[in-house]
């Protein structure tokens, strides 16, 4: 992750991204893989934010004379053992998973930003025992690390995200890191210090905002492989509990019983899980192209 | 696809023994079975699942069994097993046994009245001190609450003293939660690679992967059995237990793994398979925490047991196959339950649901509660499917008497602490009978002094008639009086039954000889008339 | 470069430390305990039962002495006794560890197999239809669970040859047992194809940027001698690193694989000794994966040092 050192460049690729309509535009047609990608990213966070209104049924109650009804036009992706709409527990599920997703990216994201500005920036004996920290959490996968931080918090809601998010950190502080380091030493720095401003503003107004490009491309990663985390625990059955509707683990229940019975309920959360990670992916690909000409493929 | 190969070849050798007539009894033979989860521990006596009892069951013997050959276990039908013969003296409270002489445990050591002496003693916590591991923990302790001593004659000859009479004794020690133990083997032993005196021999017991046992060459009953040996595979997801039942890799499914939706397509996947559908003396039923607001308050429990309708969750969960009863499993299979129209007079059994609801709704209005105040309350229960599903269930229907139910899926290996401390309102149970009889049901979790009572029900009056019945020796009388004790927990909403659970057992057509008792599921696993005809 | 050696195998205890002494607090945090669930398959919370459970495991010492225990213990090779099994931990945990040990080298080949070729092709043909095509695919085998893959996988088994390739433990022949992994090992593989196809394809894009490259070119060599001669061996470069990075992304897709297909390896059981809060085990493989992780990278570290003669680690 290399960081962007020119302000102008900066701004200019800050322009193209919350620019006018014909702006986006043009990025869509520069980048149509990434513009695919961030379709389905607002499709997932529109399917979030209105599930009450989208979902034909309430995704909890049961029907005993649905049990494992095939996909049809009242039951549009077949229903579950109990009778439950399949379509509106996948849309319900969407609130879950940006729940969780985007919660363990921010709070992952603002504990990575704090240490890994704290560790470039004070540097000293602060820097070495964090990055002995970082070493510690980075010598475990990631999803063992949520695993266990997951299975020691116990399950629920928000200790999943904290689970992840803590597995998220060590990334997120090195990159930030990384660019604090350089950016200590850059000369737009050292003018501020020369005007006497006090070392926490200038790493709040002139560091942090420099490093701000590759944390939003690091950022929509991250947020793809949250939601990927969150759905291998909840299939492992150590994320969320019951009485949410979590992607992973419909899949693992019906995994359980009905690959054979009613093998809809085993490929439509799978598509959901897959499309929206796709979908994030496909967006941070063209983020990185957007954000971070060196990379530029 | 080598394998694919052999199971196209197996599915010819099948087709071709179909046409020849019945045989005697082959030798020979590994019997390849599934197993659904890992067990605890292989020692039975420490264990309250079939998970346990089901691979043991084989490597040990009892003193005595239920007829292996019967479909229904029954206090009539008790055969010998280690013991050749019993006696009770003149005001039945000494039980004397003959033991059979020249029994050998597997590793070679001889079977004497002593080992039988060891285990009860364990099992009362009279142990003495180089057998104090031998059980650590004891579900079923309060069976033996009536044992007062067991006293060793000779090295044949063993008496068990009772406190009173009881006629449910006998059937208890006839249980296959009930194996004499050896009293030179330790509790960890017994916990990791069991010895006994059973037709099989532990091999290997590999957590989470298999267990393997073997032909006890010097088993005490000549000939037997007929297996060279059983191979339990450890498989947690149940689509790939069925699968490989239906490709022929296993030979028996795990007890009950068939549900009723999972069957039909067993059936159209091996048509000659066997698949037996049996009441498995499991009841899906209501705990309900008594000593705290809301549902200290008998009104309300009330309403809560007037809200069930049964119908529903039968449908949904056993496509109405299951029996409906009280605390004890019905008629036809079971032998000490209400007949249907002795059922229906008691509250909330009735067919007229419309008429039980509008009761309890009264009852929540007058509590102050309705449609726009509703009683909210985390429905606890653990977090598996057959007791999730039911949960579902029951929230949707506590709507209909505004009550506004949150599911709390509790990990499954804390629910029994939690329900012990009382840390619910109302919980999701599954409560296994190991004998269908009523000192095994009543004295487990109804009588005040079980530590198994985990509703902390109490009520003078049915623990005096639990004494009753159990020290009645008359059927007819002692029936009577049951049925006044279920009368009585379903009027005080003590662990308010939904249904009796029934599921499938399916085998493999080469499998020969094994007998299914409908009654109970922990009776049947002893194998060792099991042949394999292949 | 001895001392950078000293200094990096100092920073591996360091960081091994550091980790026993997390997952051994982590693990104690957990609600519910071993002698919690070892007493809840009886059906019943006998208390007096319960204590004699928790003075047998040692749980009632105190934690340091338990920690210290374990941690010495473990610096002799003694892992102590598992919970559940009541055996040593070494003997449940030692003939998991080939299984799994397969299973991931299968599964690299696979995506190594996979992914270098196609992040190659995906290189040289930048932007055309196949590039983006390629790219697509390896996208979408970043984003697809490994678990649900190897579900679909199992389901398509079913359908086409109405059996699954289960696991069983009996000695095999080398080539069952080939067969036998190299489905799940493919489930996984496609995962980690991905990410080595991606990192290939942007390693070689660099290459093919810089100034021999095109040297070579202007020197009249043909492109494809110099896309595959010049560009590739030295793309392969970063290719090693992926490789380390892969070790630490395997492990992850193994262990809801494992689950999936029912391989008794040790991702697996890493899973269920999570559940039953067994934590000899837990705290062990724990431990192993970490050093395993922190093993690889140092190896990758080495091995670049190795190859690439102008990465020089000063004193």
């Amino acid at each position: 992750m290399a960081l962007i050192d020119h302000d102008a460049e900066l701004a200019r690729a800050g322009a193209n991204v919350s620019g006018s309509w014909s702006g986006m535009l043009f990025l869509a047609r520069r980048y149509p893989l990434g513009a695919v990608g961030a379709a389905i990213v607002l499709l997932f966070i529109l399917t979030a934010v209105f599930a009450d209104y989208i979902a034909p049924y309430d995704p909890t109650s049961t029907n005993s004379r649905a049990s494992l009804a095939v996909p049809s036009l009242s039951y549009w992706l077949g229903a579950d053992f109990m009778g439950r709409d399949m379509f509106s527990r996948i849309v319900h599920g969407a609130r879950i998973s940006l729940t969780v997703g985007l919660g363990a990216t921010l709070l992952g994201g603002a504990l990575g930003v704090a240490i890994g500005l704290m560790s470039g920036y004070i540097g000293g004996w602060v820097d070495l025992v964090t990055q002995r920290l970082m070493d510690i959490l980075q010598a475990l996968p990631l999803l063992v690390l949520a695993l266990v931080m997951a299975a020691s918090l116990g399950p629920s809601l928000e200790n999943t995200i904290i689970a992840i998010a803590v597995a998220l950190i060590p990334n997120v502080s090195r990159v930030v890191r990384s660019s604090t380091l350089s950016l200590r030493e850059q000369p737009f720095v050292e003018a501020a210090r020369a005007v006497g401003m006090g070392e926490l503003r200038i790493a709040a107004r002139h560091v942090l905002p420099n490093t701000l490009a590759p944390l939003i491309i690091l950022g929509t990663a991250q947020l793809g492989s949250a939601i990927l985390t969150e759905a291998s625990l909840s299939f492992l059955g150590l994320g969320i509990p019951e009485p949410y509707p979590s992607w992973g683990r419909m899949l693992s229940e019906s995994a359980a019983e009905y690959v054979r019975t009613a093998p809809w309920l085993v490929i439509f959360p799978g598509v959901a899980i897959s499309l929206t990670v796709f979908g994030t992916n496909l967006l941070g690909d063209a983020m990185r192209d957007v954000l971070d000409p060196r990379q530029r493929t | 696809m080598i394998k694919r190969l052999t199971v196209v070849v197996g599915g010819l050798a099948a087709l071709m023994t179909v046409a020849t007539p019945v045989l005697a009894q082959k030798q020979g033979g590994t019997l390849r079975a599934t197993h659904r989860d890992n067990p605890p521990s292989a020692s039975i006596h420490e264990e309250a699942t079939i998970s346990t009892v089901m691979p043991f069951m084989s490597v040990f013997n009892n003193l005595v069994m239920f007829d292996p050959k019967e479909k229904l276990n029954s206090a009539d039908k008790i055969v010998p097993d280690l013991a050749e013969s019993w006696s009770w003296n003149a005001d039945k409270t000494k039980l004397t046994f003959k033991l059979r002489q020249g029994v050998k445990w597997h590793d070679g050591k001889p079977f004497s009245a002593k080992d039988v002496k060891c285990t009860w003693d364990a099992l009362t916590g009279r142990a003495a001190e180089a057998q104090r591991d031998l059980i650590r923990k004891n579900p079923r302790k309060v069976w033996y609450s009536n044992l007062k001593e067991v006293t060793v004659g000779s090295d044949s000859e063993v008496t068990f003293t009772l406190g009173r009479p009881q006629s449910s004794f006998l059937p208890m020690l006839a249980a296959g939660y009930s194996p004499v133990y050896a009293c030179h083997v330790t509790g960890r032993e017994m916990r990791s690679k069991p010895i006994g005196t059973g037709p099989f021999k532990v091999v290997a017991f590999k957590r989470g992967e298999s267990i393997k046992l073997v032909r006890n060459p010097d088993y005490w009953k000549k000939g037997l059995p007929y297996l060279d040996g059983i191979d339990w595979k450890i498989v947690p997801n149940r689509s790939t237990r069925v699968l490989g039942f239906v490709a022929g890799e296993f030979d028996l499914t795990f007890d009950s793994d068939i549900t009723f939706p999972l069957l039909q397509d067993v059936k159209s996947q091996a048509p000659h398979a066997v698949c037996e559908a049996r009441t498995t003396n499991v009841n899906t039923n209501l705990i309900v925490n008594r000593d705290a607001p809301p549902f200290d308050n008998p009104k309300l429990r009330e309403a809560l047991v007037l809200a069930i309708d049964r119908k529903p969750f039968n449908d949904v969960l056993v496509q109405g196959k299951a029996l409906i009863g009280a605390a004890m499993l019905p008629p036809p299979t079971g032998k000490w339950g209400m007949p249907p129209d002795e059922l229906a007079t008691l509250p909330g059994y009735g067919q007229d649901i419309a008429k039980n609801r509008a009761a309890a709704q009264a009852i929540m209005k007058s509590l102050g509660y309705g449609p726009d105040k509703p009683l909210k309350v985390k429905i606890a229960t653990r977090n598996i499917a057959i007791y999730r599903d039911p949960a579902v269930i029951l929230i949707d229907q506590l709507k209909q008497i505004y009550v506004d139910g949150e599911l709390d899926a509790v990990d499954t290996t804390v629910w029994h602490t939690k329900v012990q401390r009382k840390d619910y309102a109302v919980g999701l149970n599954l409560t296994g009978i190991g004998v269908d009889d009523p000192d095994v049901n009543f004295y487990e979790n109804f009588h005040s002094t079980s530590s198994r009572n985990y509703t902390g029900y109490k009520n003078p009056k049915v623990d005096e008639l639990i004494d009753m019945q159990s020290a009645e020796a008359d059927r007819a009388k002692r029936l009577k009086i049951v049925g006044e004790i279920e009368r009585l927990l379903v009027k005080d909403g003590a662990r308010p039954v939904i249904f009796h659970g029934i599921a499938n057992t399916c085998w493999q057509p080469a499998v020969k000889n094994l007998v299914l008792q409908h009654n109970s599921i922990y009776n049947s696993w002893r194998l060792e008339s099991v042949w394999l005809d292949k | 470069m001895g001392s950078y050696l000293t200094q990096r195998a100092l920073l591996m205890v360091l960081t091994l430390f550091g980790m026993s002494v997390l997952i051994f607090v982590m693990l104690r945090l957990v609600p519910g305990n071993i002698a919690d669930i070892l007493v809840d398959s009886a059906g019943i919370v006998d208390p007096v039962e319960k204590a004699r459970i928790v003075k047998d495991l040692g749980l009632d010492r105190p934690i340091i002495d338990q920690y210290l225990q374990w941690i010495f213990g473990l610096a002799r090779g003694d892992l102590g006794f598992a919970y559940v099994s009541e055996r040593p931990a070494i003997e449940e945990i030692a003939p998991r560890i080939p299984v799994s040990a397969n299973l991931a080298l299968l599964a690299l080949i696979y995506s190594v197999i996979l992914g270098v070729p196609l992040g190659v092709i995906s290189a040289v043909r930048q932007n055309t239809g196949l590039d983006y095509f390629l790219r697509v695919v390896s996208l979408s085998g970043l984003s697809l669970p490994s678990f649900w893959l190897a579900l679909l996988i199992l389901m398509a088994s079913v359908q086409w040859f109405g059996m699954i390739p289960m696991y069983t433990s009996e000695p095999r022949s080398f080539i069952d047992e080939f067969l036998l992994l190299s489905v799940p090992a493919a489930a996984v593989g496609f995962r980690s194809s991905a990410l080595i196809m991606r990192l290939t394809r942007s390693s070689m894009l660099e290459v093919m940027r810089q100034d021999y490259i095109r040297t070579a070119r202007s020197k009249g060599a043909s492109q494809t001698s110099v896309n595959y001669q010049h560009a590739l061996r030295n793309a392969l470069l970063p290719v090693v690193t992926i490789i380390g990075i892969e070790a630490a992304f395997l492990i992850g897709g193994l262990i809801v694989t494992e689950t999936v297909f029912n391989i008794p390896g040790v991702a697996r059981f890493l899973v269920e000794a999570i559940v039953w809060r067994d934590y000899p085990i837990v705290q062990n493989i724990v431990m192993l994966i970490a050093f395993v992780t922190v093993m690889v990278n140092f190896l990758v570290d080495m091995a670049y040092m190795a190859l690439d003669p102008r990465i020089k680690y000063a004193d």
